[in-house]
């Protein structure tokens, strides 16, 4: 017995130095487990041909656990991974707290100026760029062309809430599984939040009033909420409350939606014939308004950044640069196809032909992307920055909070009014404690 | 009996595991005790003022904390009530005379070895999944709208996942504890014109008595920190409705990273498992004493 | 004495207790069989049982995206490693306690099982913490540190009531025949609380395994075992059912498997006491 035990031992001693020591310069990427990136970890032979003394090892994770596990490491420096992959939102907080290494001095030939300004833009403090763009999105409304002309309609380019109600309604065929829209509802300030924050944008709502107070209990809020519980339960599928993107995307390409409106990437998977069934009907339009000059469209940009704490920032940059470059936008194109490059980075994509001929989506896809503006999201001034979240470090919590609520009165276990009230209540009651009026 | 040179050597035996244990309870403990008396927040560096009871007085009067201490009581009461009654069943199924025995009894047993993540994973889209799951093919083969279990009973399905992952460790326990029945005492009571429903009461109840305080015990130790599961399938909603004690937690220090609030939450945590560890401690002591 | 029991009366067992048995294997077998199937045969409606075109891409798929034997070895090393540390420390104190009790022993007990109660999320932060500043982040030995101390208390307990049912006269008489201590332990004790090892040994190996917090939490690339592993597998776009069911396969397939081949041995120490 203790022969076993002194033979465990030193197997783990063992495996452990094994595990430890490694040849050449080994960096972590933690990132999502988003198509998108799981075609870059089949590609990555391209990176290491050209950079041999440099070694990948991969985290990939679901986005809720990634966001957690970097956000985790990086606030502690706990130096686990040399390359995150992160939103929009951490961009601007993190490097103002000096989490990021500025991407100054990419390799020749990176082109920062083909990246496209709106997205940019978010990724900018001080004049520095903190992060590269390996993705970006905007909304917008997908739908199949086949039972719209069934139902006797055509969809406009830049429809109105009112004409998405009415479409829903004539597409539901619930008998034949057929739901008029999907939308998310899963809560989470990424999830069902981002979509009603940007639908209660284009309804003239806002989170905050200029002296930082919640704005639940506003009118627009409430025509925002009722009119989204009106449309998911009347037109929407069952189970809806923990539908986030995924799952969406997934009842999409079986064909059980009418309407989709979500991010703008998936636009290459519900067009895709190998997943999808519903490959050659879908059409697509700007995200819907409501007439007060703001439409209901997010941007958000999925980004490589580099820790402070690395220790191995030239390979990390390296890494970097080659997978957010025109180079592997080609790569992808001449492996997989033009429609499935990552889309929304850069201008010059946008003035390839050939990309503009397989993606029936590019057009839609840069007009809603330029539409978002971050810097004026709302009908009425406000004092944050952000289109469907709000760029301060509270928002996480709060607006997963909120999510909550929403998505309780979407499974039907609270009212709509019940709803705004909690969700102003534990706003204001948060806001109060972390010190606004900052 | 035992001299003084053998309670040396006992003390001496003992001592690696109560000094490790007590590392491992005071150094975190301490470190999250100081931690809840700080506004500390990870997304904020810089200072972290010493701010008193503020972080308690927060987390305590949170709306979702009542919800959660509730979930968390029913969560762990569902589970035990469902695992040992349905241990008990099927204990006394098992102990029949059957052909393939083993093979049963391996099927049976087959979910304690699943991961909580793989089966609530599983039990989310390939069963309880209102358009592709299995139980909605059923319903709509039997003519029925497919329910929509995670929104609308999100914490009875988490209690039905649990115990499913449960239920055959409380069955092998219970099983044990009735194979090792006398038989011939339940010979001698049926001879008496006892009937099988007098014999199970009157003499297989009680003798499963211990077996079923020690599932209590062991089960409520991992059933109070529930987290897999509700993370994987409801993210502890809608709303608070699947929230427990151990989310909320984990909501307030790694969804929020408010170290200092979710560090007074945990301290909460640890008192009321502590209250409750007491509690069990009395009803065992009682029926495990030999 | 044996009794003669109808065979039509153990036919009627056998259908119900094989019925149950399936009903409750059923989510395992379900999950095999739609990781063998096609995404599009994964939610085909109605369900297709067995008649379908089996194929191992989804195992292949998954293979190529994480590097499946890796985590697999991890989860082997920190499970059986934290295991067999736990034992060493826990054999000398279980010993004491069975054999010398004295009037604190069962306090003590239930003490350490109260450390059990703590809730990780709790202590995450400091934990995190601390291993970063000793660098123990990402380590398989950080791993099988924490999981050593959190399954302690099961392993103590275990012991202990296995111990205590070996008869003590036996150890008397070894005594009289002028065995110490050593002897004790080795000759005539070892023997008898094999089984119970074996048992406590198993239970715990499951127990690391299927743990999920610390290891998904602690670790990054180098030391993350399958629990990480099928952490990326959560929920992937599209459709995923036939993967997701490939991913939890390889998964759950190890300890599963055995599980089944020393379930005997697993049962038989599985009494905490409870049977006299």
């Amino acid at each position: 017995m203790t022969f076993t035990i002194r033979a465990g031992l030193m197997a783990c001693a063992a495996s452990a130095l094994v595990a430890t020591s490694a040849s050449g310069e080994t960096i972590t990427i933690a990132t999502v487990n988003n198509g998108d990136m799981i075609r870059m970890q089949g590609l990555t032979d391209d990176f290491t041909k050209s950079h041999p003394d440099i070694e990948l090892e991969w985290v990939t994770l679901e986005e809720n656990v990634l966001r957690q596990r970097v956000t985790q490491d990086v606030a502690t420096k706990g130096g686990q991974f040399d390359v995150m992959t992160i939103g929009t939102y951490e961009v601007p907080i993190w490097s103002k707290q000096g989490w990021l290494v500025p991407l100054k001095d990419m390799p020749e030939g990176y082109d920062a100026a083909d990246l496209l300004p709106a997205i940019a833009g978010g990724l900018t403090t001080d004049g520095e760029l903190y992060a590269a763009p390996f993705y970006g999105e905007s909304s917008m409304v997908m739908y199949r062309k086949d039972l719209m002309e069934k139902a006797g309609l055509t969809m406009p380019d830049a429809p109105t809430w009112d004409e998405i109600k009415a479409a829903a309604a004539a597409m539901t065929d619930k008998d034949g599984e057929i739901y008029g829209i999907c939308l998310r509802g899963k809560a989470g300030w990424g999830e069902n939040m981002a979509f009603l924050t940007a639908m209660a944008n284009s309804y003239g709502a806002k989170w905050f009033d200029m002296d930082w107070n919640a704005q639940f209990d506003s009118p627009e809020w409430k025509a925002t909420l009722t009119d989204y519980l009106d449309l998911m339960n009347n037109y929407g599928p069952p189970g809806a409350s923990s539908n986030g993107f995924n799952e969406n995307l997934a009842l999409f390409q079986q064909g059980k939606c009418g309407m989709w409106i979500d991010a703008t990437v998936a636009a290459s998977f519900v067009t895709n014939p190998t997943d999808s069934t519903v490959a050659d009907q879908v059409g697509f339009a700007l995200a819907p308004d409501k007439g007060l000059g703001k439409r209901g469209n997010w941007l958000w940009a999925w980004n490589l950044a580099i820790p402070a704490g690395t220790e191995k920032a030239d390979a990390a940059k390296a890494f970097v640069a080659w997978a957010t470059s025109k180079a592997y936008t080609e790569l992808v194109a001449a492996n997989e196809g033009w429609a499935n490059v990552p889309p929304g980075t850069r201008t010059s994509l946008y003035e390839n032909q050939e990309y503009l001929d397989a993606a029936p989506f590019a057009k839609m896809t840069l007009e809603s992307i330029q539409a978002a503006d971050p810097q004026h999201p709302t009908v009425d001034e406000v004092p944050y920055v952000g289109v469907q979240f709000v760029a301060i470090p509270e928002f996480q919590g709060i607006g997963t909070s909120v999510g909550q609520q929403f998505s309780a009165a979407l499974a039907g276990q609270m009212t709509a009014d019940e709803a705004l009230a909690a969700a102003q209540t534990l706003t204001t009651r948060e806001m109060k404690r972390s010190g606004y009026p900052k | 009996m035992a001299t003084q040179h053998s309670r040396a050597a006992a003390r001496f035996m003992i001592s690696p595991s109560v000094l490790l244990l007590l590392g491992w309870m005071l150094i975190p403990l301490g470190m999250t005790i100081y931690f809840s008396l700080l506004r500390y927040n990870l997304l904020m560096p810089g200072e972290h003022p010493f701010v008193g009871w503020e972080n308690y007085s927060y987390f305590l009067s949170d709306p979702a904390f009542k919800t959660a201490l509730i979930n968390t009581l029913l969560l762990v009461v569902g589970v035990l009530i469902i695992t040992v009654v349905g241990g008990v069943l099927l204990g006394l199924l098992l102990d029949q005379a059957m052909w393939g025995q083993g093979i049963v009894r391996i099927l049976v047993i087959a979910p304690f070895f699943v991961m909580p993540t793989v089966s609530a994973l599983v039990w989310k889209n390939m069963f309880m999944n209102p358009v592709n799951g299995l139980f909605a093919y059923a319903a709509k083969f039997l003519g029925l709208q497919p329910y929509d279990f995670l929104s609308q009973a999100p914490l009875m399905s988490i209690i039905g996942i649990v115990s499913w992952q449960w239920l055959p460790f409380a069955t092998l326990i219970l099983l044990t504890a009735m194979q090792s029945l006398d038989q011939e005492q339940l010979e001698a009571a049926e001879m008496d014109g006892a009937g099988p429903f007098s014999r199970f009461f009157y003499i297989t109840v009680p003798h499963l008595s211990r077996a079923v305080t020690v599932v209590i015990l062991i089960q409520t130790i991992f059933l109070l920190s529930i987290f897999a599961e509700i993370l994987v399938t409801t993210n502890g909603g809608p709303g608070n409705a699947s929230t427990n004690l151990t989310y909320l937690v984990y909501a307030e220090s790694l969804l929020r990273f408010d170290v200092g609030t979710g560090s007074a939450g945990g301290v909460v945590a640890i008192v009321l498992a502590n209250i409750v560890a007491i509690f069990l401690m009395r009803m065992i002591g009682k029926n495990l004493d030999a | 004495m044996a009794r003669m029991i109808s065979s039509r009366r153990k036919a009627v067992n056998t259908a119900i207790a094989w019925s149950v048995g399936l009903l409750i294997f059923f989510p395992i077998l379900w999950t095999v069989l739609t990781s063998f199937k096609t995404e599009a045969q994964a939610i085909a409606d109605p369900p297709i049982w067995f008649n379908f075109h089996w194929t191992l891409e989804n195992y292949v798929t998954v293979q190529e995206r994480s590097n499946y034997f890796r985590h697999f070895w991890n989860s082997v090393v920190i499970s059986v490693g934290s295991t067999l540390i736990g034992l060493a420390i826990a054999v000398p104190a279980a010993w004491a306690m069975a054999f010398v009790p004295g009037k604190r022993t069962k306090d003590l007990l239930m003490w350490m099982l109260s450390t059990k109660m703590l809730p990780p999320v709790g202590v995450l932060v400091p934990i995190y913490l601390l291993f970063q500043k000793v660098g123990l982040l990402d380590t398989q030995i950080g791993l099988i540190i924490v999981l050593t101390l959190i399954n302690l208390p099961i392993i103590v307990w275990m012991l202990y009531t296995y111990f205590r049912e070996i008869p003590v006269d036996i150890l008397e008489a070894a005594r009289m025949d002028g065995a110490g201590l050593k002897d004790e332990v080795i000759s005539v004790l070892l023997p008898m609380a094999v089984p119970g090892m074996a048992s406590t040994v198993l239970l715990n190996i499951i127990l690391a395994w299927n743990e999920a917090f610390w290891t998904l939490n602690l670790t990054a690339a180098k030391a993350a075992p399958l629990t990480a592993f099928i952490a990326s597998y959560s929920s992937p776009e599209g459709l995923f059912y036939a993967k997701l069911s490939a991913a939890s396969t390889m998964a759950i397939a190890p300890i599963l498997i055995m599980g089944w081949f020393s379930q005997k041995q697993l049962v038989r120490g599985l009494t905490f006491g409870a049977v006299k």
